[in-house]
């Protein structure tokens, strides 16, 4: 969560590539650009070597899917592209992991910036124990300091994206804890993107939810992709084929097969992806 | 679906694609037999080889209708992905060729029992040699079809050329022998008829190689393929009541279902 780990960021001082410089306004990019790049990305637990030289590009303006069996490194990859694993001893990554050009875990980055730019949204909602409003706020008060007027503004302007304002306008300062699962897990998308971010990763963000919670969500993955580059982790083969424009199937920590969507669900090129989606792995 | 595959999780997703492809088999060799028969019936004056090309397209759409509600189910219920989704997408579309062969077939039968046994002395030699033509084509597609052999689909893709071919030369003669005596047309016409179903059989099996094709290969084959016909009768519509007939350029997508060249055969046909 950006905004847990974030909690320290005013205090801290901003080293090494400064990403706060370029948030805000989506800058005019052409479709398909390559938002975030991995090259040559290796990531170990301790000894164990859990994502093996993966390279694969998340252009913006598109939902990338990943998708494979429990274990494969789809999860490890998503931390990696916002260095949660960073709060852990023993966890490293070399290679490249390209925003915008630049590589996030070259050291000297900073993690706090880098967290309002690559949101993170997980599989179960995690509303903090506080009010609506306060939730979406709690982000945007640690990277900006926003008058009441402006930050009401944005607190509007997330929840409207979300879906939620209508539902919600009425009680902000009810706390979130009395919404239902798909409620809180909208507003912990609305939590995401309040800060403005320019990648949003989503950790099997539905897999909590019931059918019309998933299909409101999924919705908004098509709504917020216009903005955001978007990576979601699903197991749902289903949904990364709803929700997704190209797909990214791993195994045992190697990117084995990534291709539009349509093409990976209809034709494979790689065995191991066909006897996947097809139900052969034991 | 190669011997190396590893087995599959849902056992019975698996034998609910077995029993599709055992339907498929079955059904193809039921047309088969069928195309056999109305061909009998034609070149040999089998009239009992008639009626059984006849009395098998009932149960060739039987098999029909029991193919399309078990794809649809396991479209609805399993969600197939990949060459699962693409074999039972293209059991869907070959069973509907499969099915006009067998109204093909029927109406060639029916047909036969009205060439007059005056009309001996027409010429059945181009018929024979395109009867030969499109029941190799039709087993090749049939073998291609249950062996998911995509080396024998291309060989049927490429060989309806031949028979176009023979068509267009058929044609050329039934019109020749129509004008030269005004008595000839009644059975010159069914002839000609005969000639265009079998010509649609050959378009349905290229149709089927072409599904068998893309089933195997996830590649869909050009939309253009190797045809003859660029005679004068292109295009030529022996049966307004058939968008089918002649329009030769309409093959490659999949015809409207339903469509019926008995139409204008003459009285002795619809009295029938």
């Amino acid at each position: 969560m950006n905004d847990q780990i974030g909690q320290n960021a005013a205090a801290r001082p901003q080293q090494g590539v400064s990403f706060a410089q370029t948030r805000g306004a989506p800058q005019a990019l052409a479709p398909g650009r390559a938002m975030l790049s991995l090259r040559g990305l290796d990531f170990y637990y301790g000894a164990n070597h859990a994502l093996k030289n993966i390279s694969i590009d998340f252009p913006e303006q598109r939902v990338t899917g990943l998708i494979g069996p429990s274990g494969c490194g789809k999860s490890t990859l998503l931390r990696v592209m916002n260095r949660m694993y960073d709060l852990y001893p023993g966890q490293r990554a070399t290679g490249e992991v390209l925003l915008d050009g630049q590589n996030i875990i070259a050291p000297g980055t900073d993690t706090n910036a880098l967290r309002s730019r690559v949101g993170m949204v997980f599989q179960k909602p995690t509303p903090f124990p506080m009010s609506i409003f306060d939730n979406v706020a709690f982000g945007v008060r640690l990277h900006e300091s926003l008058d009441r007027a402006a930050m009401e503004a944005r607190i509007e302007d997330a929840l409207r994206r979300v879906a939620l304002w209508a539902e919600v306008k009425d009680r902000l300062r009810a706390p979130a804890a009395a919404l239902s699962g798909g409620q809180q897990q909208r507003l912990c998308i609305a939590r995401t993107i309040a800060t403005r971010p320019e990648v949003i990763l989503l950790d099997e963000p539905t897999s909590a939810l019931d059918p019309i919670s998933t299909a409101r969500i999924e919705e908004l993955l098509d709504e917020l992709k216009v903005e955001f580059t978007i990576a979601i982790v699903t197991h749902n083969l289903q949904q990364a084929a709803r929700c997704a424009d190209q797909v990214a199937f791993f195994y045992m920590g190697e990117l084995v097969e990534v291709a539009p969507a349509d093409r990976l669900f209809t034709a494979p090129r790689e065995k191991r992806t066909q006897d996947y989606i097809t139900g052969r792995f034991g | 679906m190669s011997s190396n595959d590893p087995r599959r999780i849902v056992r019975s997703y698996e034998q609910e694609l077995n029993q599709l492809r055992a339907m498929m088999a079955r059904m193809g060799g039921m047309v088969e037999s069928q195309t056999a028969n109305a061909l009998a019936a034609v070149l040999n004056r089998d009239s009992e080889a008639a009626q059984q090309a006849m009395e098998q397209d009932p149960e060739v759409d039987a098999v029909e209708r029991d193919v399309e509600g078990r794809a649809i189910r396991m479209l609805a219920l399993r969600a197939p992905m990949a060459q699962d989704l693409r074999e039972i997408v293209s059991a869907l579309k070959v069973t509907s060729d499969l099915e006009r062969i067998g109204d093909y077939a029927a109406n060639i039968a029916k047909r036969s029992l009205r060439i007059g046994s005056g009309d001996a002395g027409l010429s059945l030699g181009a018929l024979r040699n395109m009867g030969r033509l499109v029941q190799e084509s039709l087993r090749l597609a049939i073998d291609a079809l249950s062996q998911n052999d995509e080396a024998k689909a291309i060989e049927v893709w490429n060989s309806d050329k031949a028979v176009d071919e023979l068509y267009n030369s058929m044609f050329r003669e039934l019109i020749t022998y129509m004008m030269e005596d005004p008595r000839n047309i009644s059975s010159c016409t069914h002839l000609l008829f005969i000639a265009k179903n079998l010509e649609r059989i050959g378009d349905h099996c290229t149709n089927i190689a072409e599904q068998v094709h893309y089933s195997v290969t996830g590649e869909l084959l050009p939309a253009a393929r190797p045809r003859g016909g660029q005679g004068s009768e292109r295009g030529f519509h022996l049966d307004p009541d058939d968008p089918e007939e002649g329009a030769q350029d309409d093959r490659d997508r999949d015809p409207a279902r339903g469509v019926s060249d008995q139409g204008p055969a003459g009285p002795e046909l619809g009295s029938r």
